[in-house]
């Protein structure tokens, strides 16, 4: 039986008026993304979603939902909600039977929504987030407030909740929101004078743009996208050794710079490998995804780490570009957005084709050559080109400069008395043998390879197809190499992939336990085609460089298959799949190459619904502190509702067609709207009904990052280094934080002014990050990670206050202000930290303070640090306001 | 308005600022910060009133103290890991008929279908060197390696089944402390402080002591906060240098110069707050009024000089050294003064026998005199002040060791020395509402598999955390899309050595 309409079962005006509510409602057809969505999220899914299927049934995606369930009924029969099962098990009384199971029952109105919903026809919804972006009209308003499109969306928003947008914030204030926001510290300037003098629209204008001009607008706008590429200067777990990956964080900085189109900075990072003859910079951007960490740990299972890193790029990729949780499709479907558990390792199949295995070099590396190099490897090209033509060349310079593709030793097995050597390199002894599975040789007489050995007189056999297999090349080794050297010997070609098998026989080794040789890697490849040139060519592959881990795709006869793992476990193999985007969003197409680029030409198309969104609420929530959808990491059903849709649409299809995917327009546009200039003052009213400032009635007011905290005190500092790019640099840090087992890594502290390079620069080392940064929130870079979330607490006190960094850096304004009396000097640098004119009563505050210091220690430098130093601990210097 | 009209507005106007941060806390805890108000559901399809299946803090005062799910039994633990894998075979898993098969090749039977971290081929079994006796009136097995904690036998539950499918350091001790082999998800100790919060603002409410010469395998993620604010990680207490990050003042700034400075800044930001009305301004003002607390009361605390005579030699302790004994003291010390978690690693125990250091019969039997006595002081000067019913203590490895000789790259190691080993290993907790003299688990005559009263990671985190109050379902924090717990999926509390 159906429960009686609620108009029916009580009396008196306010049932009444409840209901004239719900009777003007009913002439708008029931939503479902906004209305049924929610309900059944909250009630139903845990049961009948991706994870659980009680009864044979979900709702999580259409067809299922309407199809009979293993009752042999159907819950929902679409325009009638008497024939419905799921309203009639709503609706019962009896507590065995009622649904949702062991809960309390719904209440009447969302069950007399749901019953409206089906009798309209039970028509699905798609949520928001997975809408294409179409063009929003801009709100009319007619206001003089208003600057560009951002006002009018956030003025209507604002008076729809009632609330009243702010005055406009003071200059100063806004000149160092502005330098906060967009490179990162506040710095004087031309235009910051100009503005201070005369703050028009005009000179503000001048002011934005020379910020965005400025090489420290990449460097601030970067410190954004470590967090989500998972940046670090170390592999991570047990031994955690350090990885030679800062070039990445350099392209990033220029891309920035540059403003490269959004699109393009995706491309190059997903699939710079795949483009056509990509640039060193394409080359290096793919790092993004070498990002992954790598266990050293002796005894660890190679093939179990390498799927780890695989399965964090999937989550990696959809969380930072598409702002969607894609982890938990790991082992189960989504429990409430359409993504299926298949689906996941269609995604994954685009990823799994990669040369990296996990290894200790982290291979594949690029090699940088010094411009000495450089130039011997473009003589080297253009002779080639001439003798062997192009393609040939290209495949030789991309040996010379990435050593692929080549097949790590690790990935060999059936080892008789052999081994990997702590589980990293094979290791062979006097009589032994080991096989290197799948092996492409077709055309292939020649290998090179890496080799170390300290045992003069034994000798090497390839073998094809099995230990009693034809011979296809033999070597002896009759010295003892320096480390690990490379050797090129010729082999028989064969027509076909086939697995090979080593052996080594050694005669001065009298025992079986001592290892003759070990192997890195092996090369097969057609012989050098140039015997002129060959010395060159063996010069450029011994070179010393320094390396950038890069994805490298496996050549089509060394493809990986991908399986569905069941539960999630890489142990459990289920059922092939090859590559596919989720049915659910926009349709990969055909012409694409089914490959990470054409995954990135996908993302990256303006059919995609999530990716501008993303970025756009990442902008957003970089000056605001908060996004317009909250949840950066989760635009899907299960994330926070934005707060204001239309404007975020409104940006992201600028960001595509009108801007031609460039961050740089858009962000103008923000810092020259009227809703960011407004004060960020704020009183009980407009915190009673806006705590968090989700409707932008008053301007941004936050905690400064760990990265803004270290660099605002260092250009009051006047120790500033502006120098960009290169090696991690080393300040001070206290002693004893690191102490990796099996590892000789130290920190060094960087000296001749390195140690004031900015924040963005300071080494990161996984399992153990830089801890005054720490402090603030910073995240470890061990996972992908879209927010920070601010605390306050006692330790960043302590930080601020005492920490040798800041120590330093507050006897180095106490030092750059000690010609001043006390009284200017304390409000030189309270100008300079704050842009603003100190009042006298603050004055005064801190005038007692240097008072008594003086009096304590009869130190005028001294007491004018302490000074420095709790200007540098002020509520309105850790703010921005 | 007259002036005194006005003073009381202002008064009025403060005050409801002050509620208001109090009020959008208490409606923070309820709709979540990442305002995700559907907790629980994937885990428990719970619908009841339950504070913690949300995210659950105020940022501007996230260690306030909180209630947990109901009535808690220990107030505190104290969590010894013995970092490295401590032998079982050696310790307390005894087994005659491994001594009598000493030598002999393993049985190719038990060795199909296993991985090792090591051990390849066919090893040799290996029988213990060590010693064995029963102790107490529970007659619990101790070896000559632990001669004084053979006396407390009758005070601890023996777990002597524990079981892990991770046999690598790092991967082991993030599952053992995260739940997870992976990196990235928060400590025991996080959760429990963002649980709990702390009674003690004037201490971290979760502190690491480390001994041995090396941080854990798996680095600091081991007491990490993951994807927890950042506020909820362990605090590392040291004993050289600075005895928390930061917390000494510079040169030629004395403490009472510290609190002028502090009074200055605080304020300047009371003026800050008169100007802007944020109450974060407010929560700063007593962050550093916190911070200055600290740095009186930690110093005091980490202080073991002014501890009396009976207390060193019970401990074996010496001030000024770096040792575990210390951190043992110390951490008695912390759970009196109201600290929730307190962590001890002590790295050193993987014997493998490729060196002296790290053998069964020689290397393992320095560690155990370097930890024995102290362990056994920290439970009787526990007891003996009355802490010990309210303080769960626990002690144990990452993994086991192999009951076979480890044989690497397929070679007789040089020493003594036994691989990983992640089937069976033993574990012990007391205190804290768990029973005395039990033995829970048995393996079989080698000490290889469980054959009854198995138990995981997840299974001894259930454990734990029922003891301080927490259903383990609902202790939950939405990220990345759902709701993840300490437990992830798993997890049984272990009723039989429940009091």
């Amino acid at each position: 039986m159906l429960k009686k309409p609620l108009f029916l079962i009580s009396g008196g005006i306010l049932p009444f008026l409840m209901y004239w509510v719900v009777a003007c409602r009913s002439q708008q057809p029931v939503d479902y993304s906004s209305q049924i969505k929610p309900i059944l999220n909250k009630n139903c899914i845990a049961c009948h979603g991706g994870v659980k299927k009680q009864g044979g049934w979900s709702l999580l995606f259409e067809d299922e939902a309407k199809s009979k369930a293993k009752s042999g009924k159907y819950a929902i029969v679409p325009g009638d909600a008497r024939a419905s099962e799921m309203i009639r098990r709503l609706s019962l009384d009896d507590p065995e039977e009622r649904m949702p199971f062991e809960h309390e029952a719904l209440p009447d109105e969302e069950i007399e929504l749901l019953t409206r919903w089906i009798n309209e026809g039970a028509n699905w919804g798609v949520h928001w987030a997975y809408k294409t972006i179409d063009k929003v009209a801009i709100p009319k308003i007619n206001s003089d407030w208003t600057k560009n499109g951002i006002d009018n969306f956030v003025l209507s928003k604002a008076e729809e909740n009632n609330l009243t947008v702010s005055e406009k914030a003071d200059p100063n204030v806004l000149v160092r929101r502005l330098q906060l926001d967009i490179i990162g510290f506040p710095q004087n300037s031309e235009a910051k004078t100009n503005y201070s003098k005369k703050p028009t629209d005009e000179n503000y204008e001048l002011l934005v743009d020379e910020l965005l001009d400025s090489p420290h607008y990449g460097e601030k706008w970067t410190s954004m996208w470590l967090d989500l590429a998972r940046y670090a200067d170390t592999k991570g777990y047990e031994r955690d050794g350090n990885r030679e990956i800062w070039r990445y964080r350099d392209w990033l900085i220029k891309a920035f710079n540059e403003d490269m189109p959004y699109d393009q900075f995706l491309t190059e990072q997903l699939a710079g490998d795949l483009l056509a003859k990509p640039t060193e910079d394409q080359l290096i951007a793919t790092a993004f995804h070498r990002n992954t960490m790598t266990n050293d740990e002796g005894g660890t299972n190679n093939e179990e780490f390498r799927v780890a890193a695989v399965l964090d790029r999937v989550n990696t990729t959809w969380e930072a570009t598409m702002g969607t949780t894609f982890a938990c499709v790991q082992c189960h479907s989504h429990p409430y957005d359409p993504f299926t558990h298949e689906e996941y390792y269609k995604f994954m199949a685009f990823f799994n084709n990669t040369r990296d295995v996990d290894s200790y070099e982290d291979s594949p590396l690029l090699r940088h050559f010094d411009p000495g190099q450089e130039a011997k490897l473009n003589k080297l090209a253009n002779h080639l080109n001439k003798r062997a033509g192009e393609t040939e060349t290209a495949k030789i310079i991309n040996f010379i400069k990435t050593l692929q593709p080549s097949i790590a030793s690790l990935e060999s097995d059936e080892f008789v008395n052999s081994e990997l050597s702590d589980t990293k390199w094979l290791a062979m002894r006097n009589n032994s043998s080991a096989r290197v599975p799948g092996v492409p040789l077709k055309e292939k007489s020649t290998l090179v390879f890496s080799y170390l050995s300290n045992k003069p007189g034994g000798t090497v056999k390839i073998l094809r197809e099995s230990l009693n297999g034809e011979e296809i090349g033999r070597f002896k080794i009759d010295r003892s190499t320096k480390g690990w050297e490379y050797r090129e010997i010729n082999i028989e070609p064969s027509d076909s992939t086939s697995d090979i098998y080593l052996t080594y026989q050694n005669p001065n080794i009298k025992d079986d336990r001592t290892d003759g040789v070990k192997f890195n890697w092996f090369h097969f490849d057609t012989p050098y085609p140039d015997s002129d040139s060959k010395a060159d060519y063996w010069n450029l592959l011994n070179a010393k460089t320094s390396t950038t881990p890069i994805m490298a795709e496996n050549s089509a006869e060394m493809s990986r298959t991908t399986n569905v793992f069941e539960r999630g476990s890489w142990l459990n193999k289920g059922k092939k799949v090859g590559t596919a985007v989720p049915a659910s969003l926009n349709k990969f197409p055909e012409n694409y190459p089914k490959n990470r680029l054409g995954l990135a030409k996908w993302m990256t198309s303006k059919e995609n619904p999530l990716t501008a969104r993303a970025i756009v609420n990442r902008l957003w929530e970089q000056i605001w502190g908060i996004g317009i959808v909250e949840t950066l990491e989760d635009l899907g059903s299960q994330g926070e509702k934005p707060s204001n849709q239309a404007l975020l649409d409104h940006l992201s299809w600028k960001l595509m067609n009108e801007y031609n995917w460039q961050l740089k327009p858009l962000l103008k546009d923000m810092f020259l709207s009227s809703t960011y200039r407004q004060s960020s003052k704020l009183d009980p009213e407009k915190i009673e009904k806006d705590p968090n400032n989700r409707f932008m009635a008053r301007g941004p007011r936050i905690r400064l990052s760990a990265e803004q905290i270290r660099d605002q005190a260092l250009s009051a500092s006047g120790k500033f280094n502006p120098e960009m790019f290169g090696k991690p640099v080393m300040p001070f840090q206290p002693e004893g934080i690191w102490n990796s087992p099996y590892s000789g890594d130290k920190w060094i502290k960087s000296e001749d002014g390195q140690q004031y390079r900015r924040a963005i620069y300071t080494f990161w080392k996984r399992t153990s990050a830089y801890p005054s940064m720490m402090n603030f929130d910073a995240t470890g870079r061990e996972v992908c990670s879209s927010r920070r979330i601010r605390t306050n607490t006692p330790l960043q006190a302590l930080t601020t206050l005492n920490d040798v960094v800041y120590i330093d850096l507050s006897n180095q304004m106490a030092e750059r202000f000690a010609e001043h009396s006390p009284a200017e000097g304390i409000s030189e640098a309270y100008l300079s930290l704050t842009g603003n004119t100190i009042d006298k009563k603050k004055q005064a505050i801190l005038l007692e303070l240097y008072d008594e210091a003086l009096k304590d220690n009869q130190d005028r430098k001294a007491a004018l640090a302490l000074v420095m130093n709790s200007l540098l601990n002020l509520d309105e210097v850790l703010m921005k306001s | 308005m007259s002036r005194n009209n006005e003073k009381i507005f202002q008064e009025a106007v403060h005050k409801k600022l002050l509620n208001h941060t109090r009020r959008n806390f208490l409606k923070e805890s309820f709709m979540g910060l990442g305002g995700l108000a559907l907790g629980g559901m994937l885990t428990s399809c719970g619908s009841n009133a339950d504070s913690f299946a949300n995210n659950f803090f105020d940022p501007a005062n996230p260690l306030m103290p909180r209630a947990p799910h109901f009535a808690a039994k220990a107030k505190s633990v104290i969590y010894l890991h013995m970092a490295g894998a401590p032998s079982q075979l050696e310790l307390f898993d005894y087994k005659p008929e491994l001594v009598k098969l000493d030598g002999q090749s393993c049985p190719q039977s038990i060795l199909d279908g296993k991985k090792f971290a090591f051990i390849r081929g066919v090893p040799k079994m290996l029988g213990s060197p060590a010693e064995f006796q029963q102790y107490g009136e529970s007659g619990a097995y101790v070896s000559d390696y632990l001669p004084h904690f053979q006396s407390m036998v009758d005070e601890v539950s023996f777990l002597k089944a524990v079981s892990t499918d991770q046999f690598n350091h790092a991967p082991a001790q993030l599952l053992m402390q995260t739940g997870s082999a992976r990196l990235g998800r928060p400590s025991m100790g996080s959760w429990v402080t963002y649980g709990l919060g702390t009674e003690n603002s004037d201490l971290p409410a979760f502190v690491v002591l480390t001994s041995g010469g090396n941080n854990p395998d798996a680095g600091k993620s081991v007491w990490g906060s993951g994807f927890l604010p950042s506020v909820y990680q362990g605090v590392q207490c040291r004993s050289e240098g600075d005895p928390i990050l930061f917390l000494e003042n510079p040169e030629g700034v004395s403490s009472d110069l510290r609190k002028a400075s502090i009074d200055a800044i605080n304020k300047i930001n009371q003026q800050e707050f008169d100007e802007y009305g944020d109450p974060e301004t407010l929560s700063r003002i007593s962050q550093y009024e916190m911070a200055f607390r600290m740095q009186t009361s930690v110093p005091e605390v980490m202080d073991i000089t002014d501890e009396p005579a009976y207390i060193h030699e019970m401990y074996g302790t010496k001030p000024g050294e770096s040792a575990f004994a210390n951190n043992a003291l110390l951490a008695r010390k912390l759970v009196e003064k109201g600290v929730r978690f307190v962590q001890l690693f002590d790295w050193g125990w993987d014997t493998h026998g490729t060196g002296e250091a790290g053998s069964i019969d020689v290397g393992l039997k320095k560690k155990c005199g370097q930890t024995d006595q102290a362990v056994t002081a920290l439970l009787q000067d526990l007891k003996q002040r009355g802490l010990l019913e309210e303080t769960l203590v626990v002690w144990g490895g990452e993994f086991g060791r192999t009951p076979m000789a480890e044989n690497r790259e397929g070679k007789a190691n040089a020493y003594k020395g036994r691989d990983h080993h992640g089937d069976a290993f033993t574990m012990w907790m007391a205190g804290g509402g768990i029973k005395k003299g039990v033995t829970y688990g048995e393996t079989d005559e080698i000490g290889y598999s469980p054959i009854s009263g198995k138990v995981d990671p997840h299974d001894i985190q259930a454990t734990i955390l029922n003891q301080l109050g927490f259903n383990h379902e609902k202790l939950n924090y939405q990220f990345q899309g759902r709701q993840f717990r300490l437990t992830d999926v798993a997890g049984k509390i272990i009723q039989p050595i429940i009091s």
